[in-house]
């Protein structure tokens, strides 16, 4: 009996050592593998924004480790995507792409970055075993990063649309939450909100990617609209379409005067004043509102899924993936993944959230404690379940299609054009640049 | 030959900077030429092709470059009048005698305006221009004028600030023309009549006119690349109602990436540019 249980325990032992180096990753870690690269400096764009700050902020703890340097290019949105395609198509120094969702089929298609899977398979030795894939949000991993089934970019600032509100607002108005449905958002709570120098809601519309991504693309999908159809002709002259787009239109009397000229930093800013009861945002600004130093309504805000329309909630999709350049050399390959690696590992993601980023990791919204820390947690993994990935086009004709929509759909909103006139236009010019493009003679998949 | 200056000589001083001047001027402008007649987008390069006059053909019959146009020329047609006027008026004030130290500071403080770059310019006016918080709603007694999300008022706004920022520089031109008269023709003119009017037309704007051909001249130039000031307020905005010809055309090489295009944008705009001032020349010359 003894001889038995001496065994078992044996074999037990021998069976957790075994199991202990596998938990190790075979004894991988940041450190051995980054050995060999270690004095290689990655370039890398980064945006003015709290999910890049708070990678900054962390990053000693990568280089110390690693000894790869990091060196960050600091651009505004507006600039972002015309540094790195000149650095692209030059041959410059960008060693990792940060790719907006709708740029993705354009970085793909010029193979300016380089498939995860081909990392995987020319440096075996810098995949953490952990790396887990299948941990990121399905429906972010393949929007952001992914393009034609590849997988390219590793989600790293992760943006859903999120409804923010003022309770006291409304509490004082009367309403003891905030509107479920967009049409009560403009029959029950804008007229009630919207008085004495106050208005009921702010959406962002200036004539940048803000107009078609968080004004036009905002109203089609909810309402059933689109850009386009199954045959990718036009779908804004449908009446789904066209509900959204004249909902908007109405919408705009419970909006501030001069709504055309507000960006994010606008449409927050004046939330964040109490001037406006409600914002439909990225949950990336959640640590600007909540937080007193840039907030005087810090302590009012709640947070909710965008409202539902009659085809759903479609909210809006937004954020950036990071991918190895095609253009790095060899080491700055390997040096430029295990940074991207590093920043978006599951180890990390926790940090990363407390100090204002927004990780797109399943593991890291387990914990429901947290929910009560970051109130934005579950109303973000809600809209990350309805979201669509298609909310705008991420083909590589949409660089040219967002100006088409910028322009028109500021026209539509101040009124030179109605709804329809520039729905037409739209359909019209995008459709000539997809036909360009080779969509209609069949040189081109219809590939989103 | 003696007395005559070799070719090496010759070449010694004036090819270093036509060398340079190829380099940085007639070398890209070739380039823009050549990329003109191509389809040449920066994200489609494999796609580069020879397609001839279609991009001239599409700006030529295209709307929205017409429509840039118009409001290009009609910022040239407001503002340059307004600055003539406003700069004539300080050259002549400047040109009084009496009160020496005043002048001076007066010219000095002239230039200010023009060293401040344009881009701050912009950046200056969206705080300026505020609606809530800027000083121009508070010293219009607490207005709440709209400034940058209307469509008339954002152009309103670009035409003071291009007053502003270029007044003094044609304020300085025409002082300059004013110092050119002669002492004893301006005396005896004043002597001849009370009318300031009469003496500044005959007497004193031919002296003006060479310096008000550089001004038309280099004005219109200026305005038809007004870029950074209007970029950096209104991007264009709201809609297309300050989108000048230039931000157009970096709308469409830069953010549409279709290079093509955009060269034959700016290749006809500088056909416009090059009409304009032999127009210029030959007309104002002539009177003088």
């Amino acid at each position: 009996m003894k001889m038995l249980r001496n065994l078992v325990c044996s074999a037990a032992l021998a069976g957790f050592v075994a199991t202990g180096a596998m938990a190790d990753g075979h004894g991988w870690n940041l450190k051995d593998a980054a050995a060999p690269y270690a004095g290689t400096t990655v370039d890398v764009v980064f945006l003015l924004r709290p999910g890049y700050e708070a990678i900054e902020a962390m990053l000693p703890k990568f280089e110390e480790e690693t000894g790869i340097k990091i060196n960050i290019i600091k651009h505004p949105y507006e600039n972002a995507l015309g540094e790195q395609v000149r650095d692209f198509v030059a041959g410059g120094d960008l060693d990792i792409a940060l790719i907006d969702l709708v740029w993705i089929g354009n970085f793909a298609e010029n193979d300016w970055i380089v498939p995860v899977d081909r990392i995987k398979a020319d440096y075996p030795d810098i995949i953490d075993p952990d790396l887990d894939m299948d941990d990121f949000f399905p429906l972010v991993l393949n929007a952001f990063g992914g393009w034609n089934d590849t997988i390219y970019g590793l989600p790293f600032d992760n943006y859903s649309g999120l409804m923010f509100y003022n309770k006291k607002m409304l509490a004082d108005a009367g309403f003891d939450g905030p509107p479920k449905t967009w049409d009560e958002l403009m029959n029950v709570y804008g007229p009630a909100l919207t008085k004495d120098g106050k208005y009921a809601y702010a959406l962002q519309s200036k004539r940048n990617e803000t107009q078609s991504a968080d004004s036009f693309a905002r109203m089609l999908w909810p309402f059933g609209g689109s850009f386009l159809d199954e045959k990718f002709r036009s779908n804004l002259m449908s009446v789904e379409s066209q509900t959204g787009l004249k909902f908007r239109q109405e919408l705009m009397k419970y909006m501030p005067d001069g709504i055309v000229a507000y960006d994010h930093a606008e449409t927050v800013n004046a939330f964040s004043q109490g001037d406006v009861a409600m914002i439909t945002e990225w949950s990336a600004f959640y640590s600007t509102v909540v937080d007193p130093k840039t907030s005087k309504v810090a302590a009012d805000v709640g947070i909710a899924p965008e409202p539902m329309g009659p085809a759903g909630r479609k909210p809006a999709l937004g954020g950036f993936s990071l991918a190895v350049a095609e253009q790095a050399d060899e080491k700055e390959k390997a040096a430029a993944w295990l940074f991207i690696q590093w920043a978006t590992s599951k180890a990390n993601a926790g940090e990363y959230l407390k100090r204002g980023g927004v990780p797109a990791r399943q593991s890291a919204y387990a914990d429901p404690a947290l929910a009560e820390t970051y109130t934005f947690i579950p109303a973000l993994v809600e809209s990350w379940k309805d979201g669509v990935p298609e909310f705008r086009p991420r083909f590589a004709e949409w660089p040219e299609i967002t100006e088409i929509v910028q322009e028109w759909g500021t026209k539509m909103m101040l009124g030179e054009v109605t709804t329809e006139e520039g729905a037409k236009e739209i359909g019209t010019r995008m459709e000539s640049v997809l036909d360009a493009a080779g969509y209609y003679s069949g040189k081109k998949p219809l590939a989103q | 030959m003696r007395g005559q200056v070799s070719r090496k000589t010759i070449f010694g001083f004036i090819g270093p900077a036509v060398i340079g001047l190829a380099a940085v001027g007639i070398a890209p402008l070739l380039y823009a030429v050549w990329t003109s007649l191509h389809f040449y987008n920066l994200t489609k390069l494999k796609r580069v092709e020879f397609i001839g006059l279609d991009n001239y053909w599409t700006v030529l019959t295209d709307e929205v470059f017409w429509q840039a146009m118009g409001r290009t020329f009609f910022l040239l047609g407001t503002a340059l009048p307004l600055q003539i006027a406003f700069g004539l008026g300080i050259a002549l004030a400047l040109h009084q005698p009496g009160l020496t130290l005043l002048k001076t500071l007066c010219r000095l403080s002239l230039v200010l305006p023009m060293a401040t770059t344009y881009a701050v310019v912009g950046l200056l006016g969206q705080v300026m221009f505020n609606q809530k918080f800027g000083v121009v709603n508070q010293l219009l007694g607490g207005a709440d004028i709209n400034w940058i999300g209307d469509p008339e008022n954002a152009f309103t706004m670009i035409i003071f600030w291009d007053v502003w920022q270029w007044t003094p520089f044609v304020a300085l031109v025409l002082l300059a023309g004013l110092t050119m008269v002669p002492g004893e023709v301006e005396e005896a003119a004043r002597l001849e009549t009370k009318s300031k009017w009469t003496v500044l037309r005959y007497v004193q704007l031919p002296f003006l006119l060479p310096g008000l051909v550089a001004v038309l001249i280099l004005r219109t130039a200026d305005t038809l690349k007004l870029f950074d000031m209007v970029f950096t307020l209104t991007r264009g905005g709201p809609g297309s109602s300050t989108e000048f010809i230039s931000l157009m055309i970096q709308r469409v090489g830069f953010r549409g990436f279709d290079q093509g295009l955009a060269s034959a944008q700016a290749i006809i705009l500088l056909i416009i540019t090059i009409i304009l001032a032999q127009i210029y020349i030959r007309v104002f010359y002539k009177e003088v």
